[in-house]
């Protein structure tokens, strides 16, 4: 596949299955779309609805026995479901790598946080030590550290957390991947620490052309940050469409009580919040229907005994899983009491 | 609501803990008032000092100085027995649900823990006081009276946190991060819960969050603290549409709305807060305020009223009737 394809990534009916001593745990249930060059797409859903373990399916990480994996991740014509661990490797760094919620789990303690950038940019690269150095310095003012030549000999616990979200951002970059897929980047970062992440993220994925997925549960940050969206619930996408059209012209049930739930800094003092009843289902027992029935207030019988498959609203690119969907609008106002 | 008299009155806070030879003022003299009723909400960066002004009018930390008053009873004063009696008056709930009830006891004990402590009650009293309470919280007493904590999910957990909170009948509920780690719509249904709560026991809240939405939903009133200070408290809506500190402007414009065609605010704050175990001169915000001049440099604003209820600790506040004049910027 060439460089002009304008499609980086093609995810084809993934499935992530866990075999638990409950039974099989499907964390990700058949799950389908495309990704095109530089382009930024989110995922939002609640906990536990499978973002973390699609990225990580994507990534090819998932290789514990217990885990299957089925269908197809095409990432610039490189099939990684199924692909060697070798193979795999060879792809992580130059073409796609990824970024973790808590910056301490993916930085060794003990070592200085230049060398585990060194260390990527030789290994992979084969760069030798006085480059990579070098290279390592540069990545670390280009992720704005104040003073990157004095910072490249500290060790991750003298950094604070939005310093450490940098470090991982430069070691993610170093071997300028296409495709960046970053895993609730910036939660439990401060507002402030989190807007200059997110501005960071932005204007790297433009300088270097990259394609980022980012997963998050914060509402404001995708309908700031990414031009589409993936709702995910129970392990599957239940609508997809432009940022713009899934907030204003939603048809899934699930997308709505997402973003009605959520409190807005423009709300008066004690505005009463839409609440959704009851909890996400467990993934060991769900029903071969719509696995959001048991909370709906449209459910129908159909929904407890078919699964609602994705299909096409009226915006191309858009699409909901739902037997009942919310009427057609154009603009669709998020409803606060 | 009494706005006379304020239920809760603190005066130059202060709190400092030792680390090695250095010493770290958490709470370097911070003073409000809570009236009766009302929802005081406490917003700021990680690590300015939110929790330890929570946990030391609770007197979970010792206040280094200063004096808090709970209807006009100094806690600082009060020794033994009479210190107990005005605790009970206030509860605290904090960020973690589940690591904050023992996973080992049923949850009638949990809610009943204040009870037993004070031996305020009978044991039939005892058990209807308990089953009243989790009713009030959503939870069916005959199906999970006599299940483990460690059963329950994050948002269960925080309802049972909530019943037990209550069961002394307190006037003032001290709220640290009580959703933070709760999924939107968990969230929204135990702030719908709180609000009623409140109404129904007539409580007076201290909401400490670091999310500006939340906070925004519940607060009649809206503190900003920065490294161990106040630098504003007013009304939410007047705090939020027209914020005069330097500080809180930046804070607003980095909280992320959930709306696509809002604007994402250009000006983004630089830097990150300095450490409080060597805070800067004169205004502790100059090291990251744009406009920042020399007299930042050498004298500490204190917070003062630009509007009836409205206070900021700032040499040049914003959006100010009548402002003064700003000095040009000069880089420090
Ligand atoms: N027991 C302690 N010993 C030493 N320092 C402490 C202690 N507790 C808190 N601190 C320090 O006091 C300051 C204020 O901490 P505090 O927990 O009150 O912040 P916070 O505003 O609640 O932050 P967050 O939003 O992260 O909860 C921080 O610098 C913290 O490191
Ligand atoms: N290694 C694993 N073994 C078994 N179940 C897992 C494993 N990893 C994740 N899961 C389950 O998969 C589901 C989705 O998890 P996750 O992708 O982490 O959710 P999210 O990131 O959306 O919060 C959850 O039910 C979780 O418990
Ligand atoms: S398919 Fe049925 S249950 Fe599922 S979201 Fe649509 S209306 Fe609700
Ligand atoms: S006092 Fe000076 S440094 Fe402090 S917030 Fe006001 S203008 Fe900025
Ligand atoms: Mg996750
Ligand atoms: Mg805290």
């Amino acid at each position: 596949m060439s460089e002009f394809d304008p499609i980086l990534l093609a995810v084809n009916d993934l499935a992530t299955t866990f075999q638990t001593a409950g039974g099989p745990l499907p964390a990700v249930g058949g799950v389908s779309f495309e990704l095109k060059r530089n382009e930024t797409i989110g995922v939002v859903g609640e906990s536990g609805s499978g973002k973390t373990v699609l990225t990580r399916t994507i990534m090819g990480l998932q290789q514990r026995t217990n885990v299957t994996v089925t269908g197809s991740v095409l990432l610039d014509g490189h099939e990684m479901v199924g692909a060697s661990e070798m193979d795999k490797r060879a792809l992580w760094g130059s073409e796609v790598a990824m970024i973790f919620q808590d910056p301490m789990t993916s930085l060794n303690p003990v070592m200085r946080v230049g060398k585990q950038i060194d260390e990527s940019l030789r290994v992979r690269v084969g760069m030798s030590k006085a480059d990579a150095k070098a290279r390592a310095i540069e990545l670390l003012e280009l992720v704005g550290i104040p003073s990157p030549a004095h910072r490249y000999d500290a060790y991750p616990g003298q950094l604070s957390g939005g310093m450490r979200q940098r470090v991982v951002i430069a070691i993610a970059l170093a071997c300028s991947p296409k495709l960046l897929l970053a895993d609730e980047p910036t939660t439990g970062l401060d507002v402030t620490i989190q807007a200059q992440i997110l501005n960071l993220l932005d204007d790297l994925k433009e300088r270097l052309h990259m394609s980022v997925i980012l997963v998050t549960h914060d509402l404001g940050v995708v309908a700031t940050r990414t031009s589409r969206i993936i709702v995910m619930y129970a392990g599957r996408i239940v609508e997809i469409g432009s940022t713009r059209e899934v907030f204003s012209a939603h048809r899934m049930p699930y997308t709505r009580a997402l973003l009605e739930s959520s409190p807005k800094v423009s709300n008066d003092p004690h505005t009463r919040l839409v609440t959704i009843p009851g909890r996400p289902p467990n993934l060991l027992k769900l029903t071969q229907g719509c696995s959001f029935a048991p909370r709906c207030s449209y459910a129908t019988d159909r929904c407890h005994q078919e699964r609602p498959e994705l299909q096409p609203a009226d915006e191309p690119g858009h699409a909901f899983a739902c037997w009942n969907p919310l009427p057609k609008t154009r603009k669709r106002t998020v409803k606060t009491t | 609501m009494n706005r006379a008299e304020p239920l809760l009155k603190i005066r130059d806070l202060k709190v400092s803990f030792g680390m090695g030879h250095h010493e770290v003022q958490a709470v370097a003299g911070v003073s409000f008032d809570i009236f009766e009723g009302e929802t005081l909400g406490l917003v700021g960066e990680s690590g300015c000092g939110k929790s330890t002004t929570g946990k030391a009018l609770m007197r979970i930390v010792e206040p280094t100085s200063g004096t808090i008053e709970l209807d006009g009873v100094d806690l600082c004063a009060q020794k033994g027995k009479a210190l107990r009696n005005i605790r009970t008056r206030m509860q605290m709930i904090f960020q973690d649900p589940i690591s904050s009830l023992n996973p080992r006891r049923r949850i009638k004990d949990i809610v009943a823990e204040p009870l037993d402590c004070w031996k305020s009650v009978t044991g039939t009293e005892r058990d209807t006081v308990v089953s009243d309470l989790l009713v009030k919280v959503g939870i069916d007493p005959q199906v999970y009276g006599n299940r483990y904590a460690r059963q329950f999910s994050g948002g269960q957990c925080q309802r049972i946190s909530i019943a037990r909170s209550l069961a002394m009948r307190p006037k003032l509920l001290i709220c640290d991060e009580m959703v933070s780690a709760l999924d939107v719509s968990v969230q929204a249904q135990i702030l719908n819960l709180l609000e009623d709560l409140k109404k129904e026991y007539g409580l007076t809240l201290l909401f400490i969050a670091h999310d500006l939405a939340v906070v925004k939903n519940v607060s009649d009133r809206v503190a900003v603290m920065y490294l161990g200070k106040i630098c504003e408290i007013g009304p939410s809506n007047t705090l939020y549409e027209v914020p005069a500190h330097p500080y809180t402007k930046f804070l607003l414009g980095a909280a992320l709305e959930a709306d696509p065609d809002s604007p994402v605010h250009g000006d983004v704050l630089t830097g990150e807060p300095p450490s409080p175990m060597n805070p800067p001169s004169g205004c502790r915000f100059r090291t990251r305020c744009p406009f920042a001049t020399q007299k930042c440099a050498d004298e500490e604003p204190l917070l003062s009223e630009v509007a009836p209820g409205h206070s900021v600790a700032c040499h040049y506040p914003l959006n100010v009737k009548t402002p003064q004049k700003r000095a040009p910027r000069t880089t420090t």
